[in-house]
């Protein structure tokens, strides 16, 4: 069994006159046991040069229903570059440089179409995407 | 114009034969967003549900940070994005755990849970759009 955390850290001085200042802490487990999840694809980065679907984790290759977690970070430094993130065919939202995103990610197969993890890039310049998936069997 | 600073460090030293030590931080350009810790009630689709963004709330971007205070992994959190059906799960979040993603500013996201009134902690950070209430 591995373990592996997850700690966010949300902060800011001046966003409103109380500050914010948080910080959690989960270990990552495999649905519903304390057991931890026990497989990577590591970190990796994967560079573009269109503005088509990349579909970054297949569910079909993942085990459905499970606990898989989801790292992905749009590394560009220019402002207004992003790339927009989908599961399946459901928009996500937009990661814009420098912005990344954790959640859990369900790697639904019988959904139609599948629980796929996509991203579009806005650009198609090269741009890099680093990513981790952290699943289960 | 404020920053909010969202960091997030994954950690292993045994899923890899290399040490996991991952840290990457954020500088969001946010003007307006909070925490919430809330009960959700419902526990179906469009019954009870608890809204945790509005649509149109932001302008061109927003993140949500949403975890689950549930002690019991068992005692999942589902988010959907009630824009686009009672199907589109978000994300499926067990006791003790959190995402932070980003959203579609202009659709509405709403949370049930496996039990009645489980606790959740919640933010929305983005630009506010001054035309939509959350009234």
């Amino acid at each position: 069994m591995a373990t592996t955390t997850a700690t966010l850290t949300l902060s800011s001085a001046d966003l409103t006159g109380d500050a914010l200042s948080l910080s959690t802490t989960a270990t990552l487990t495999k649905a519903g046991t304390a057991t931890g999840l026990d497989q990577t694809t590591g970190v990796g980065r994967k560079t573009t040069t269109a503005t088509s679907d990349v579909t970054l984790f297949a569910a079909a290759d993942y085990t459905d229903d499970k606990g898989h977690k989801v790292y992905i970070k749009n590394t560009s430094t220019v402002a207004t570059e992003y790339v927009l993130v989908k599961i399946g065919d459901m928009e996500l939202g937009r990661l814009y440089a420098g912005d990344w995103a954790f959640f859990p990610w369900n790697a639904d197969a019988d959904s139609t179409p599948d629980a796929d993890v996509i991203y579009a890039p806005s650009v198609s310049t090269a741009l890099t995407v680093e990513y981790a998936l952290i699943f289960e069997a | 114009m404020a920053t909010v600073r969202a960091s997030l460090s994954l950690n292993s030293a045994d899923v890899l034969t290399s040490a996991l030590a991952l840290t990457t931080v954020a500088n969001l350009n946010c003007d307006s967003g909070s925490l919430i810790r809330a009960k959700v009630k419902g526990t179906v689709a469009d019954t009870d549900d608890l809204v945790v963004y509005k649509a149109d709330d932001k302008n061109e971007r927003a993140y949500l940070y949403i975890k689950n205070l549930e002690p019991e992994l068992e005692n999942y959190i589902y988010v959907r994005n009630e824009t686009e059906s009672n199907t589109a799960l978000v994300a499926k979040i067990g006791g003790g755990e959190f995402a932070f993603i980003p959203l579609a500013p202009d659709k509405t996201y709403e949370a049930i849970a496996t039990k009645v009134d489980s606790l959740i902690e919640f933010g929305v950070f983005g630009n506010d759009n001054s035309s939509v209430s959350l009234a």
